[in-house]
C-alpha cells in the first residue's frame, strides 16, 4: 500500500546563545561591586597622598555623587536595554563621538583589569613574604615578579568564566562579594569598637595638595586661592572610587525579570555596600591609624585598619591576612567585570557594524562571543606584562577613561531628554516644566560636575591626561579602521548571532527545557512579536519555559537535511525574539522546524514539548478563529491518549486576545 | 505640577499594555455516534467532486433534520471552505460552518445557523478516495461535514468538536470505516471506537 502523504516537521532545529541567559539583581550588582567596592582597598592611600587628611571628605561626596552617576545609568538603561556609553553617545551625539567614549572607557577596562589583578598579586606577595619567616621558610618573593604571575592567573582564570558565560562568572563575582561584605562587617566592628574605647576624631577639612597631585597647575597659586577649583582638583583625586559603573549598564541586557525593578535594587546595593565600606574605612583609617604609621599604610587603608584596631595582636595578624585575602579575591574580581563590561561594549559596537562581524563568532559550547573575550583579556595579558609589576603610571592613567566617558554618557543623557521625549521608564529626578519643555535639572547638574571635574583632571592628572590621550586615539584609530574594513560588507540591521544544535526529534527538544511547564509561542514576522511580548510577561519565569517555534515551510516531501545556517529571514525573526526576551528579561527556548505545514508544526512541536498553553500572534492573511479551528483540527489529529488539556491562545495587535481550552 | 521623582515625566509615557479580552472556554463535547443516524451516514463510490458531495450531503442534512433551506447552510459552508484548508493528512475532511464575526451582543438576525440548537452532521465515506482541489497530495477517504450553531458562545464547543472528530479519525478508524460495506457497520464501527 502507498504511503500516505503526511503533514509533518522534518527537521528540528534548536537555537542558543548566551544573550538569552540572565542573572539575579544581587549577581549583575556583585559584578559592579567588584571593580567599585574594590577601590576601598586604594582610593584612601591615593586620595590622602594628593590632597592630605582631609580627603575622606572628598570620597565621601565622591561617592555620594555615585548614587547621581548610578540613576544616571538607570535612566540611559530605562531607554535602552543594550545601552551602556556607546548606546546611549551615538543615538545622542553620532558615531564618531560614540567611538571616542568608547576608546576612553576600553582604555579604563583594559587597565582596571591589569592594575587591579596586579595589585591583588602585590597584596598577596607582601603578604606571603611577612607569614614566610613565621613558617620558617627562607624565601622572599619580588612582588613585582609574583604579581605580574598572579596577575596573568587571574585575568587566564575570568577569561575561562567569560568564555563559559556571565552565569558563571557572575557566579564568583557574589561569591566574592559576600566575603567582601563578611569581612567588612568584621573590620568595621572593630573600628566601631575602637572608636567607642579610643574615641574618634573627625578629618580636617584643610587641604594640602601634593606638589604631583597639582599636575600643571603646581606652580600655580589659584588651587589655594579659590576654593572651587582646590575642591574640584581633590573630587577628581577620588573619582576612581567611582571605576565599573559602566558595567551597570553592561549587564542590565542579562538582568532577568522583573528588569527595571531589578536594575534600582542593584544601583541601590552598588550604592549602599560602597558608600559603607570606601568612605567608612578611609574616615577610620584617618582616626585609627596612628598619623607616623599611615606612610606605611597609605596603599592599602584597610590594613592598617586591621592591624591597629583595638585588640589582641594575634587578631590583628589574622584580620590582616583576612583584609588581604579578600582584596586579593575582589581586586581579580575587578578583572572579571572589566571583562564583562568591555565585552559588552565591543559586542554593542559589533552588532553596529564598527567592529568586524568576525568579532561576534560565538562560541561553538557556550554561545558566548569569545573573539571579543579573547581580545579584552589579550590586551590586558600585555599590559601585565608591560608594566611588569609597577602600576603607578597605569594606575595615574586610567582615571581619565573613566571621567571621560562619564562625561560623554551625561551629555548624550541630557541631549536624549530633548531629542527622545518618549521611550523611558525611569528618569532622574529634578525635572521642572517650563512651558512645553521639561528642563532636566538635576540630569544638567551631575554632567557639569562631571564635566568640571574631567576638565581639571586634564590638568591636573599629568600622566592620566598623556597616557589616557594616547591609548584612547589608539583605540578610537583602531575602531575607525575596523569600521571602514566593514564598510561594504553588505551589513544592514544588526542580526543576533546564535549557534544551531539539530535534534533527530521534536521530542529531544525537552532536553534543552528545563523547567516544569511549558509554553509554545508561535512567530513568524519579525514586526509582529507583540503576543511573545504578551506571554513573557505574564510568565512565570521560576517554573514556565517558553519555547519559541518558527516553522520554515517547505513544499514538496523530499525536503530534509540538517539546517546548518539561518536564512536572513530566520536571523532576523530571532533577533527580534532575542531582544523581547532580553527586553523581559526572561529566557526562551528558540525552536526552528522545517515542515510542509505550519499548523501540524505547532501542534506536533506543542505536543512534543508537554505545552499546556499555545500563543499566536493573529495573522493578516487568516482570521482568528480560522486559526483556532485548524489548531484545534491538527491538534486533534496528532493528540494520543493521554494528551493533557491545552490553551490556545491568539494575541491581536491591540492587545486584545481569544482563547480556547481543548 | 512636576514629574514625580523616578518616574517619567507625562511628555515622556512608559509602555503600557491593553488588558486582554478573553472568551468563555468549555471542556465538555458532543459524542460523534450520538449525533449520527444511519440515514445520515453514506458510502460514495464512485467518489464525485468534493463540491458536489458537500452539496448534497448538506441538502440530505437539511432535508433530514428539518433544517428548511440549504441554501443559507451551503453558502456559509463553501465560504469556509475558501478559508484555510478543512482537510487533515489522515484523509479526515473537515467541512463546517465558520463562525460569523459579530460585534459583541449583536442581533443574529434570520441566519439559521445562529438559531441552531445542536451540532448537527452528516458522514460520507469514500473508499475510492476523493481529491480535494486545496490539498492535492491528500486523498479524502472520511468527509465528515457538520453544521453547528453560529453563536459565539458556542464557539467553544465548536472548536472542542472539530479536536475531537479529529482526534476520533485516527488512519486506523479511517481504514476500518472504508472497509465498511454499510452506513450501520461504519456506525458501529464509530461507536466502538468511541467506547
Amino acid at each position: 500500500m502507498a504511503r500516505r502523504p503526511s503533514r509533518r516537521v522534518a527537521e528540528v532545529v534548536v537555537l542558543s546563545t548566551a544573550m538569552l541567559t540572565f542573572i539575579s539583581f544581587w549577581r549583575a550588582a556583585a559584578i559592579v561591586l567588584c571593580d567599585m567596592a574594590s577601590t576601598a582597598w586604594y582610593i584612601g592611600g591615593i586620595a590622602i597622598q594628593a590632597v592630605g587628611p582631609a580627603a575622606p571628605w572628598f570620597i565621601l561626596a565622591v561617592m555620594l555623587f555615585s548614587g547621581c552617576v548610578l540613576a544616571l545609568y538607570m535612566e540611559g538603561s530605562s531607554m535602552f536595554v543594550r545601552g551602556g556609553v556607546y548606546k546611549v553617545v551615538k543615538e545622542a551625539m553620532g558615531g564618531t563621538l560614540a567611538k571616542v567614549s568608547v576608546s576612553a572607557l576600553m582604555f579604563d577596562y583594559v587597565l582596571t583589569g591589569a592594575i587591579s589583578s596586579v595589585s591583588a598579586g602585590q597584596y598577596l606577595a607582601g603578604l606571603l613574604n611577612s607569614i614566610f619567616p613565621h613558617l620558617r621558610i627562607d624565601w622572599h618573593l619580588s612582588p613585582a615578579l609574583f604579581s605580574c604571575f598572579f596577575a596573568v592567573a587571574a585575568v587566564l582564570y575570568f577569561w575561562r568564566q567569560n568564555i563559559i558565560g556571565i552565569e558563571e562568572s557572575s557566579e564568583k563575582a557574589l561569591k566574592i562579594i559576600w566575603a567582601t561584605a563578611g569581612m567588612g562587617v568584621v573590620i568595621l566592628g572593630f573600628c566601631a569598637y575602637t572608636a567607642a574605647t579610643r574615641g574618634f576624631t573627625w578629618p580636617t577639612t584643610e587641604l594640602s595638595f601634593s606638589h604631583e597631585s597639582l599636575g600643571w597647575l603646581s606652580g600655580s597659586d589659584w588651587p589655594r586661592r579659590i576654593g572651587a577649583l582646590g575642591i574640584l582638583i581633590a573630587l577628581g583625586h577620588a573619582f576612581l572610587g567611582m571605576s565599573g559603573v559602566e558595567t551597570l549598564a553592561q549587564v542590565y541586557r542579562e538582568m532577568e525579570a522583573p528588569k527595571l525593578e531589578n536594575l534600582k535594587r542593584a544601583a541601590v546595593i552598588i550604592f549602599l555596600f560602597c558608600f559603607t565600606l570606601t568612605v567608612s574605612v578611609t574616615f577610620f583609617a584617618v582616626s585609627i591609624i596612628p598619623e607616623g604609621e599611615m606612610p606605611k599604610y597609605v596603599d592599602n587603608l584597610i590594613s592598617g585598619l586591621a592591624m591597629h584596631v583595638a585588640a589582641p595582636h594575634w587578631v590583628n595578624l589574622v584580620l590582616q591576612v583576612m583584609v588581604v585575602v579578600v582584596g586579593a579575591a575582589i581586586l581579580t574580581g575587578a578583572v572579571n567585570t572589566a571583562i564583562v563590561g568591555s565585552n559588552g561594549v565591543l559586542n554593542r559596537m559589533a552588532e553596529d557594524g564598527v567592529m568586524p562581524d568576525w568579532f561576534r563568532h560565538l562560541h561553538p559550547r557556550f554561545g558566548t562571543t569569545h573573539r571579543m573575550i579573547n581580545l579584552v583579556v589579550a590586551l590586558q595579558v600585555a599590559t601585565i606584562v608591560l608594566c611588569r609589576g609597577d602600576v603607578y603610571v597605569l594606575g595615574e592613567a586610567y582615571a581619565f577613561g573613566l571621567i571621560w566617558s562619564l562625561v560623554f554618557n551625561a551629555a548624550s543623557i541630557v541631549l536624549l531628554r530633548f531629542k527622545v521625549r518618549s521611550g523611558r521608564e525611569w528618569v532622574v529626578p529634578l525635572n521642572v516644566k517650563v512651558g512645553a519643555v521639561q528642563v532636566p535639572i538635576g540630569l544638567s547638574a551631575i554632567f557639569l560636575i562631571l564635566t568640571s571635574v574631567g576638565l581639571i583632571n586634564l590638568l591636573t592628572k599629568k600622566v592620566a591626561t598623556v597616557f589616557g590621550l594616547a591609548f584612547a586615539a589608539g583605540f578610537f584609530l583602531l575602531f575607525l579602521l575596523a569600521e571602514r574594513f566593514n564598510k561594504g560588507k553588505g551589513r544592514g540591521e544588526h542580526r543576533e548571532k546564535v549557534n544551531l544544535c539539530n535534534e533527530e526529534t521534536v521530542e529531544d527538544v525537552l532536553k534543552h527545557v528545563e523547567k516544569p511547564n511549558r509554553v509554545l509561542v508561535a512567530v513568524r514576522d519579525p514586526n509582529g512579536l507583540h503576543h511573545l511580548a504578551r506571554a513573557l510577561e505574564n510568565l512565570d519565569d521560576d517554573t514556565t519555559q517558553i519555547v519559541v517555534l518558527y516553522c520554515k515551510i517547505q513544499h514538496g516531501m523530499s525536503f530534509g537535511g540538517d539546517i546548518e545556517s539561518l536564512g536572513p529571514e530566520e536571523e532576523h525573526v530571532f533577533t527580534r525574539v532575542v531582544e523581547a526576551a532580553e527586553k523581559a528579561g526572561k529566557s526562551v527556548v528558540p525552536l526552528m522546524v522545517l515542515s510542509n505545514d505550519p499548523f501540524y508544526a505547532i501542534a506536533q512541536s506543542a505536543q512534543a514539548v508537554g505545552a499546556s498553553e499555545v500563543v499566536l500572534g493573529s495573522s493578516g492573511r487568516i482570521n482568528i478563529e480560522n486559526q483556532l479551528e485548524r489548531l484545534a483540527m491538527t491538534w486533534g489529529a496528532l493528540q494520543k491518549a493521554d494528551q493533557a488539556p491545552v490553551t490556545f491562545r491568539v494575541v491581536q495587535k491591540g492587545g486584545a486576545e481569544m482563547v480556547a481550552e481543548l | 505640577m512636576p514629574p514625580k521623582e523616578g518616574k517619567p515625566p507625562r511628555d515622556m509615557p512608559a509602555t503600557k499594555t491593553t488588558p486582554p479580552t478573553k472568551t468563555a472556554s468549555v471542556r465538555k463535547t458532543v459524542r460523534v455516534s450520538s449525533i449520527l443516524s444511519e440515514d445520515l451516514v453514506t458510502i460514495v463510490s464512485p467518489a464525485p467532486e468534493k463540491i458536489v458531495l458537500i452539496e448534497s450531503m448538506v441538502r440530505g442534512l437539511c432535508q433530514k433534520k428539518g433544517l428548511g433551506d440549504p441554501q443559507p447552510f451551503l453558502a456559509k459552508v463553501f465560504e469556509r471552505e475558501k478559508k484555510i484548508s478543512t482537510t487533515l493528512d489522515t484523509g479526515l475532511s473537515l467541512p463546517h460552518n465558520p463562525r460569523t464575526e459579530r460585534e459583541s451582543g449583536a442581533p443574529a438576525g434570520s441566519d439559521p445557523l445562529s438559531i441552531l440548537s445542536n451540532i448537527f452532521a452528516s458522514l460520507a465515506v469514500i473508499p475510492g478516495g476523493m481529491a480535494d482541489p486545496n490539498e492535492k497530495d491528500i486523498p479524502i477517504s472520511v468527509m465528515f461535514l457538520f453544521l453547528s450553531p453560529d453563536r459565539s458562545e458556542f464557539f467553544p464547543m465548536h472548536l472542542q468538536f472539530l479536536r475531537t472528530v479529529a482526534g476520533l479519525f485516527k488512519p486506523a478508524l479511517i481504514a476500518e470505516i472504508v472497509k465498511a460495506a454499510t452506513p450501520a457497520a461504519v456506525l458501529e464501527t464509530i461507536r466502538k471506537a468511541e467506547k
